[in-house]
């Protein structure tokens, strides 16, 4: 009973230690870790009542969208720190106080998994 | 002492000029930035154009547009009004004993009241001619208050936008301050400010919508919006506008909402009323 | 080991007799101190015209959720009803001193 508990004990702490390297591992910080699912972030996006981002942005198959922000094209060209995209979703008004933008998450219109998501789909576009 | 106070004076003047618009931001300089804003981004459209709203910016949509106002759908609401114009209360008084300057009196709303220190507005006044003749009050937004309302501003059309803030009263500065402080604050959980799309994004499009220009924004209510299938009042479109935005509207022909009417109507001065409108 | 079948015991007694049991009461206390702080927060933004639309949705939802017992959702809603609140206060006072906006001030010369 004992040995199996030390052995239990020895596994969960490789475990961690591995987790721990790979966090720190070059390149593989949790920015580029991707923790959001593009094709459930298109869904929110596209969703009226959640992204609806398509009322102020051109983007792919989207008929007639509004034009208000610039078209959401060549965006890891735009955004090669995606952490930077993220920032503008979550409160674009940090970077430009007059932006129109609705903060997505600092107000909670996205929940996180929701905002990594679309994170995920607009940084494919 | 006096030199130091003198001097800072001094400075505060110099720096206050300099600032222009930011510094002195009295009323009339509001205006006529407003004024003037929305010259210099259409400069096709001429000034008194800018009460037809969208249409002034969109040629497209102004084509449906006026053949729908060649067959009014506010005719109805206009002759329901002049019914309940004509029509005695209980009492055997008519509204003409409460205005006996109307039915053509949508010119003189809103004004400031420095007895009762408030502004009042054309809708408020009334219920408030109702109430002192016994009858119920009317509700704000929709139904018989838009006929009355639609008939009144008919009668008016053709008047010129001359809202007041008198000097002798710091109230009605304050008023108006708080009205402004409304229009650029942004609110509810999407963050936008009435500036954020009328003020920042007119002729831009919001999906397939062409967002409207302020200036003008208020010549033509009562209006009859295809979206809602009937004829509303100013105060229901802000109310409209707050719930869009995800905040809580404020009550209607409340504090809030008559000095952002206050407001906005000041910016409009010189333009002529051409209420009821139709709007999509 | 023996006392803590016996307690298990009562709970299971307890909970044969339909009476409350102090987890269900310990429930209903969380829950009505995360609804008094939502309620609080409410209060708070719309002092400063700051409230948003869905708070008061929030909360009616909220209650209906812990009379059917599920305190997870009613705490969950009563949270984000309070989060609300916050937010828009912090909002209101950030804008209680806006006025005409340095890019119309620069369009209109």
């Amino acid at each position: 009973m004992i040995a199996l508990k030390t052995t239990l004990a020895g596994a969960v702490g490789t475990a961690l230690i591995a987790a721990c390297v790979l966090a720190l591992a070059p390149g593989l910080n949790a920015a580029d870790a991707p923790t959001g699912n593009p094709e459930a972030g298109k869904e929110i996006a596209n969703d009226r009542k959640l992204g609806n981002c398509m009322a102020c942005h051109v983007m792919p198959d989207i008929e007639s969208p509004g034009n208000i922000g610039p078209p959401l094209i060549g965006m890891q060209a735009r955004y090669p720190d995606k952490e930077k995209l993220r920032a503008q979703i979550w409160d674009a008004t940090v970077a430009n106080p007059d932006s129109s933008m609705p903060p997505f998450g600092k107000h909670g219109i996205l929940t996180e998994q929701q905002l990594n998501d679309v994170l995920e789909y607009i940084w494919s576009l | 002492m006096n030199k130091i106070i003198m001097l800072t004076a001094a400075l505060v003047m110099v720096l206050g000029l300099t600032w222009g618009g930011v510094a002195l931001a009295t009323p009339q300089a509001d205006q006529a930035i407003w004024q003037s804003y929305y010259q210099k981004r259409f400069p096709n459209v001429p000034k008194e154009d800018f009460i037809n709203g969208v249409y002034a910016i969109d040629p497209v949509s102004r084509e449906s547009w006026e053949a729908i106002e060649e067959f009014p759908p506010y005719e109805m609401a206009i002759s329901q009004g002049e019914k309940m114009w004509n029509t005695p209360f209980a009492n055997g008084k008519t509204y003409r004993d409460c205005f006996p300057n109307g039915p053509a009196i949508a010119g003189k709303y809103p004004y400031w009241d420095k007895e009762r220190g408030m502004v009042v507005t054309l809708p408020l006044a009334i219920n408030e001619c109702r109430e002192a003749n016994g009858e119920g009050p009317l509700k704000y937004k929709k139904g018989p208050i838009a006929d009355i309302l639609s008939y009144l501003r008919y009668q008016s059309r053709g008047q010129l936008t001359k809202v007041e803030i008198p000097e002798d009263d710091p109230k009605a500065l304050e008023a108006y301050e708080k009205g402004k402080q409304f229009y650029f604050a942004r609110r509810g959980q999407l963050n936008f400010s009435c500036a954020n799309c009328h003020v920042q994004n007119p002729g831009n499009l919001l999906r397939s919508d062409i967002l409207s220009p302020a200036l003008g924004h208020t010549t033509h209510f009562p209006v009859y919006r295809s979206k809602w299938g009937e004829i509303g009042t100013l105060h229901r479109r802000f109310s409209g506008c707050n719930k869009q935005v995800r905040a809580k509207p404020f009550k209607v022909q409340g504090e809030e909402y008559r000095n952002l009417e206050y407001f906005l109507t000041y910016m409009q001065n010189g333009l002529p009323l051409n209420g009821p409108g139709a709007r999509k | 080991m023996r006392t803590h079948h016996f307690s298990a015991g009562i709970l299971v007694a307890a909970l044969a007799a339909g009476l409350p049991t102090g987890s269900w009461a310990d429930d209903q206390a969380d829950f009505e101190k995360a609804m008094t702080a939502a309620r609080e927060a409410r209060k708070k933004a719309a002092t400063v015209g700051g409230e948003w639309r869905d708070i008061g949705k929030f909360l009616k939802q909220a209650e209906q959720a812990a009379a059917k017992g599920d305190f997870a959702t009613a705490n969950q809603l009563a949270e984000k009803a309070r989060r609300q609140g916050e937010l828009g206060y912090e909002q209101a006072m950030s804008q209680k001193d806006v006025g005409l906006p340095a890019y119309m001030i620069a369009g209109s010369k």
